[in-house]
């Protein structure tokens, strides 16, 4: 479990994040949605750590991330995965070296225990033989997906996904949206995830927060959201003309 | 930003770096790489410049000092003297400055617009010391191999500038480059051409790992790292000459 409790955030005097609390729950798919620049980037890296917040606490499992020194920031890191919203693959490395490196940076396992782990969370995000590519030589869904396996190499408590399906296909979004589902429910994991694509909303939202001008302005899950009133949620959810359509 | 702020900024990036590795043995492997990334990747431009420049000034001292009151091994002492002492260490490292420096400088920083380093951060590794402290050491470690092999060459190259002029015989040159020679010299060239490499990949490490936004701005980065390395080059060459050599 992940509880932000009172987060503001502003960038030289613009707000971001206005006093934003939440909590995300464990072994299950947590949404952030809202419009582009509505701040699930700039939330999501607060709570990771990577910026840091101007007022309010960030608890993992009871664990105040605010009040721990630096090193005990790098202890819990290990516990995380994240998915960035560009990937961040390590480009001079190959694929297999890419999940290799948290393994390679943090146990004691041998080559061929850590060659094994790589090939197991491969398999999860259905990649084979693929090892001893460079990331410029894979294509976008691929390279997201060596992403995600990467990001769940340490086998961790808490998954961060910055727009997992952005700029996919919708039959490659689909996948990956159900290979996070997945992994969430089998390694019992926080997740928590960013995103403006309706489908994934609907699909996987087992809690949902929606963003809009720097506070949480709805929370819920997939059923609810279509069925609120909340006007704000509304037009972020009825803004297609398809969707506008089905609601008829 | 005024200059206080990146010297701050500079100084805490420098400590992060030479924080005890997150994995020694990862740590030295990356140094080799570097090694061999940094410095025998070098050795080409060195090598054809410093034999084309020795060439110069033996036949630069050759012309201008043809006079019966200078003996003529003096073009050998004035050509070794100057290599050793000027050319080798310090406008060869302000070249690799522009080489390395910008590599350096561009690595990082398109490491850092594409999130990788966020992305090592957030494991649980110090980026700083994975990617920066590397560089510094390798370069610390096979520059003053660069520049003694720069001196030998340059040397050489002397040799043939000086045949070439017919001012003097090989003999009269070779004897040149024998005298009046101080081993405490090749210390003092050697001793700048550490703290240069110290300089130039210290300090483009630090232009690429602060930067923000896009490509453009990685170019930019790689641009005033080169610029500032070498300004700072100059100035370290200055105040150590004084402290060394008076
Ligand atoms: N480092 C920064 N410095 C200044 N402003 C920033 C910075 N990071 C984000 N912002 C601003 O914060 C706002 C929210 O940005 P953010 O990246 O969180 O949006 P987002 O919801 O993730 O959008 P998208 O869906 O397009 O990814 C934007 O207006 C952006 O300009
Ligand atoms: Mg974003």
């Amino acid at each position: 479990m992940i509880k932000a409790e009172n987060i503001s955030k502003s960038f030289q005097g613009t707000n971001v994040l206005n006093d934003v609390s939440a909590t995300f729950k464990k072994g299950q798919n947590n949404l952030i949605i809202g419009q582009s620049g509505s701040g699930k980037t700039v939330m999501m890296k607060c709570i990771v750590g990577l910026l840091e917040v101007d007022k309010g606490n960030i608890f993992y499992d009871d664990r105040n991330f605010n009040k721990m020194s630096f090193k005990q920031r790098k202890e819990l890191r290990r516990e995380i995965g994240m998915l960035f919203q560009g990937g961040a693959l390590f480009d001079s490395m190959n694929v297999e070296e890419n999940v290799m490196f948290p393994l390679t940076m943090f146990t004691k396992w041998t080559y061929k225990e850590r060659q094994d782990r790589v090939n197991f969370c491969l398999e999860r995000v259905n990649l084979n033989n693929v090892n001893h590519l460079y990331p410029d030589e894979l294509s976008g869904g691929m390279q997201k997906r060596v992403a995600i396996a990467r990001a769940i190499s340490m086998n961790p408590k808490y998954l961060f996904c910055d727009e997992p399906n952005s700029g996919l296909d919708p039959r490659t979004s689909v996948m990956i949206d159900e290979l996070i589902d997945e992994l969430t429910r089998d390694f019992e994991m926080t997740t928590i995830i960013n995103t403006h694509d309706m489908n994934s909303v609907l699909s996987m939202g087992d809690q949902i927060i929606f963003i809009n001008k720097g506070e949480i302005a709805w929370k819920g899950n997939k059923d609810e959201i279509l069925t609120t009133n909340n006007k704000t949620i509304n037009d972020f959810v009825y803004v297609t003309e398809m969707a506008k359509r089905l609601k008829g | 930003m005024g200059p206080l702020y990146h010297l701050g900024r500079y100084a805490l990036l420098i400590k992060r770096a030479f924080k005890k590795p997150d994995r020694q043995k990862v740590f030295w492997r990356r140094v080799l790489n570097e090694i061999d990334k940094l410095g025998v990747s070098s050795l080409g431009i060195v090598l054809i410049i410093s034999v084309f420049v020795g060439a110069v000034v033996a036949l630069q001292a050759a012309f201008n000092m043809e006079s019966p009151w200078i003996p003529d091994y003096a073009v050998g002492l004035t050509t070794r003297q100057s290599i050793i002492l000027e050319f080798s260490p310090t406008i060869i490292s302000v070249i690799l400055a522009g080489k390395v420096g910008s590599s350096i400088s561009s690595e990082i920083g398109s490491m850092r617009i594409s999130e990788q380093i966020d992305a090592m951060e957030i494991m649980g590794v110090n980026p700083a010391s994975l990617l920066v402290a590397p560089k510094v050491l390798a370069a610390m470690l096979i520059n003053p191999f660069l520049i003694t092999l720069s001196m030998a060459v340059g040397i050489f190259g002397g040799w043939l500038g000086a045949l070439a002029s017919g001012a003097l015989t090989g003999e009269m040159y070779v004897f040149g480059i024998k005298s009046f020679f101080h081993l405490y010299d090749i210390f003092y060239a050697l001793f700048k051409t550490v703290i240069f490499a110290f300089i130039i990949t210290s300090v483009s490490s630090y232009y690429g790992y602060f930067v923000k936004g896009g490509s453009i701005e990685v170019g930019h980065a790689s641009t005033r790292a080169v610029v500032s390395s070498s300004i700072l080059i100059i100035f370290a060459n200055l105040i150590l000459t004084q402290l060394m050599l008076t």
